[in-house]
């Protein structure tokens, strides 16, 4: 990968806080920390086996500020909040008390700012968007977007991208990833104009 | 894959050869030597997968280096841009490559270009730098040339030449893979311009080779091993052969420590950590190191004995020295249609018109450009990286980014020379040490001053095809000094004068007449930025000369 600035880039604001988990010393694939009963993503109303449902409304909440629901579906669609509980119980357990930490330092603020709320999922789309806009330079922020993205776009043996909805948002096609070209409009209409050549030279 | 004919060898007999790494140059020269009748043991750091065990996972790829060995907190390699500074330990690890039998060929992206004539003269051409080790190889292109057609056939590759490539012997095994949107548009660009886009050389196989299957097109090469075994590894293509031939043994999880010297001056034992932990050590009758161009120094420097001071084949003081990482410059574009560059090889076009160092632009260097999807082969890597420059990272406005840009994108990437300098070395960490217990590598570079020029020119010339092409989006990439790389080149140079080389031009040791040396260490000049071809085709001609050497007692 020759990438410089990128994923240099990527990779200091992207691994920073995943340093030191038990998974990256052993070097080892990360679904195998995840338990095979657990390996598909899972349905709305499965339970959660490492949040409380109070947590879960949070994250949920949280999760679709950073990809929301518009005219397609969102972090809330993909279950990116099923992602949330497998990793605090497998490959993030040793962040999951950090990561509560953070979730009540960022929720004690609220109700100074917004009388009445206690909470994030109390707010309006439009409050909520504002107060995380005023944390978004903050580690919780960047855990959170991490985690929903992950949540959203992963494998959905993790948890979430339920149904593959995170790559069909981008349009990724697939699984299976096998394909034949022409793959995309270009490459396509280079080859209907190749062998409209091949035709005319005929 | 159908593993016969494995073998054991005692610790305490002497083997013929121990090799130190599996990568680009370690499984050749292992399968070279073993098929050819000699005793091998390789010792590799990291596991032994193979295709089985690859998947399309990016988390556990990107985010937990699966491939790598774990991040940069599991190396503690350490980096700093100036030797009056300390060294620490940075996120991301200065020196990238794959711990797995195969090395970084599993999971390298397989642009495979080779030098020209002009990579290996280029100092008498161009007379000499000032404050640098810029030199010529004692090798020329002509000499290289029957090794890198046997890294084509071999290794195997599918490509086509370009209209200024230097001379093949050969043809192709196999066609170039089928034009890439992203191919296309480079062409489209590139011929505005008047330029010349040509299709790219993968070690990548197109059509089945050497009873290995045709690419599949998953997209998932860059970082990646491939799951069909059509990328063109080591573990892919020499490994199998290497092991069928009942005299190698692949020693995986094993990382070696010291390389010791007997009281002539011989290395003579190869101390590791094995999988269990237990510190262990295989006799040899001679030892080749091919751990990279980070880990081959870094080895030499920590078996430093009462004997060798200043490390391991090292009485010129070049061990470590000389690292150069390629210079690199990027564009980013988006275009109006779906690309759809996920689907197949990264890339299928790249533009060699600025190969040549021209004095007109006041700068030392030259380079090639390819288009490709990069971080838009991955969702999960484009949500976290590929938001717009500038742009929102959350929200419904950077969700309909996402939506519109993953299909859409096209990157380019410039990528060309570095210039040896003392100040960009390889020394050891005075204080930190690896998972192993190792005292850690610790890199000190800078970008010369012409690297950095090099970088904003070509990627000055991207945009341009970018634009000519018809982008409705174009964005360059900050131009940094770099602190990261996967080319790790130099650091060990071959030479014919042992005061300012550590290698002769046959991988020998100046110093110890039984270590050889072989692998992005060896390289002269840092060549345009796809080296890999360049380090498997050294490691064919090593070989040759390896093994004519033991048949005659040379060693």
């Amino acid at each position: 990968m020759s990438s410089d600035a990128l994923t240099r880039r990527f990779f200091l604001q992207g691994s920073g806080s995943l340093a030191g988990s038990a998974l990256m010393r052993a070097g080892i694939p990360a679904f195998a920390a995840v338990s095979q009963a657990a390996c598909t993503a899972k349905e709305e109303s499965a339970a959660y086996e490492n949040i409380t449902n109070a947590e879960a409304r949070e994250i949920i909440a949280l999760a679709a500020r950073i990809l929301p629901t518009t005219d397609t579906p969102g972090a809330t669609e993909a279950g990116a909040v099923y992602f949330f509980d497998k990793a605090f119980g497998t490959f993030f357990a040793d962040m999951a008390g950090p990561a509560r930490g953070m979730l009540a330092n960022f929720q004690s603020g609220i109700a100074a700012a917004f009388p009445g709320a206690q909470v994030f999922s109390d707010l309006s789309e439009s409050d909520q968007d504002t107060y995380l806009k005023n944390n978004e330079r903050s580690p919780f922020f960047f855990g959170l977007r991490f985690l929903t993205l992950a949540g959203v776009f992963g494998m959905s043996m993790y948890g979430g991208n339920r149904d593959n909805i995170g790559w069909k948002l981008v349009g990724m096609d697939g699984p299976p990833h096998a394909w034949v070209p022409p793959f995309g409009y270009y490459d396509a209409e280079y080859m209907a104009a190749a062998q409209g050549e091949q035709k005319d030279g005929n | 894959m159908a593993i016969e004919n494995r073998v054991t060898y005692p610790l305490d007999e002497a083997v013929d050869f121990v090799i130190i790494g599996s990568g680009s140059a370690g499984g050749i020269l292992a399968k070279e030597l073993s098929v050819n009748g000699f005793q091998v043991v390789v010792l590799e750091q990291g596991p032994f997968r193979t295709a089985k065990d690859f998947t399309h996972d990016d988390l556990s790829v990107f985010i937990f280096g699966e491939l790598d060995g774990g991040g940069n907190q599991v190396h503690q390699q350490t980096f700093r841009q100036d030797e009056s500074e300390v060294a620490t330990v940075t996120q991301q690890a200065p020196a990238r490559y794959a711990q797995t039998v195969g090395g970084s060929s599993v999971h390298y992206t397989g642009n495979f270009w080779r030098l020209r004539e002009v990579d290996f003269n280029e100092r008498s051409l161009l007379g000499p730098i000032s404050g640098t080790n810029f030199a010529d190889w004692p090798i020329s292109y002509a000499e290289l040339e029957p090794y890198y057609t046997r890294v084509d056939w071999e290794i195997g590759l599918s490509g086509a030449p370009g209209p200024n490539d230097s001379f093949r012997s050969k043809p192709f095994p196999l066609p170039p893979f089928p034009i890439k949107s992203s191919g296309v548009l480079m062409e489209r660009g590139a011929k505005k311009l008047g330029l010349h886009a040509q299709p790219e050389p993968h070690a990548i196989l197109s059509g089945p080779l050497n009873g290995r299957p045709a690419c599949i097109s998953c997209g998932f090469c860059m970082g990646f091993g491939c799951e069909v075994n059509a990328k063109s590894s080591t573990l892919a293509a020499m490994i199998p052969d290497a092991i069928a031939s009942g005299n190698c043994e692949i020693r995986a999880e094993c990382a070696v420590f010291r390389i010791d010297t007997d009281d002539k001056g011989r290395a003579d034992e190869v101390f590791y950590i094995d999988p269990d932990g237990n510190e262990r050590s295989q006799k040899a009758k001679a030892v080749i190191l091919s751990a990279n161009g980070a880990e081959t120094p870094r080895l030499l420097l920590n078996s430093a004995s009462a004997q060798h001071p200043d490390g391991l084949a090292n009485s010129s003081g070049f061990v470590g020295r000389n690292l150069m990482y390629n210079s690199h410059g990027a564009v980013r574009s988006v275009f109006e249609e779906q690309l759809n560059d996920y689907k197949g090889v990264q890339v299928s076009r790249i533009v060699h018109d600025f190969y040549e160092s021209d004095p007109a632009r006041g700068f030392y260097g030259g380079g090639g450009i390819d288009a490709r999807p990069f971080m838009a082969a991955a969702p999960l890597l484009f949500s976290l990286a590929g938001g717009r420059p500038g742009g929102p990272s959350w929200g419904a406005d950077f969700k309909a980014n996402l939506e519109h840009d993953f299909t859409r994108s096209m990157f380019l990437f410039g990528s060309g020379t570095s210039i040896a300098q003392d100040r960009n070395n390889v020394t050891i960490d005075p204080t930190h040490k690896d998972r192993w217990g190792r005292p850690s590598l610790r890199i000190t570079y800078r970008d010369h001053d012409d690297d950095i020029a090099l970088a904003h020119f070509l990627q000055d010339r991207a945009a341009d095809i970018a634009e000519a092409a018809g982008a409705t989006h174009v964005w360059k990439q900050p131009v940094e000094h770099q602190s990261s790389g996967p080319h790790l080149l130099g650091t060990c140079r071959m030479g014919d004068d042992p005061a300012s080389s550590v290698i002769d031009k046959y991988h020998r040791s100046h110093d110890v007449p039984n270590l050889f040396l072989c692998d992005g260490s060896s390289m002269v000049t840092s060549g345009r930025g796809q080296p890999t071809m360049t380090i498997s085709a050294l490691a064919f001609r090593a070989s040759e000369h390896i093994i004519a050497a033991a048949r005659n007692n040379e060693i």
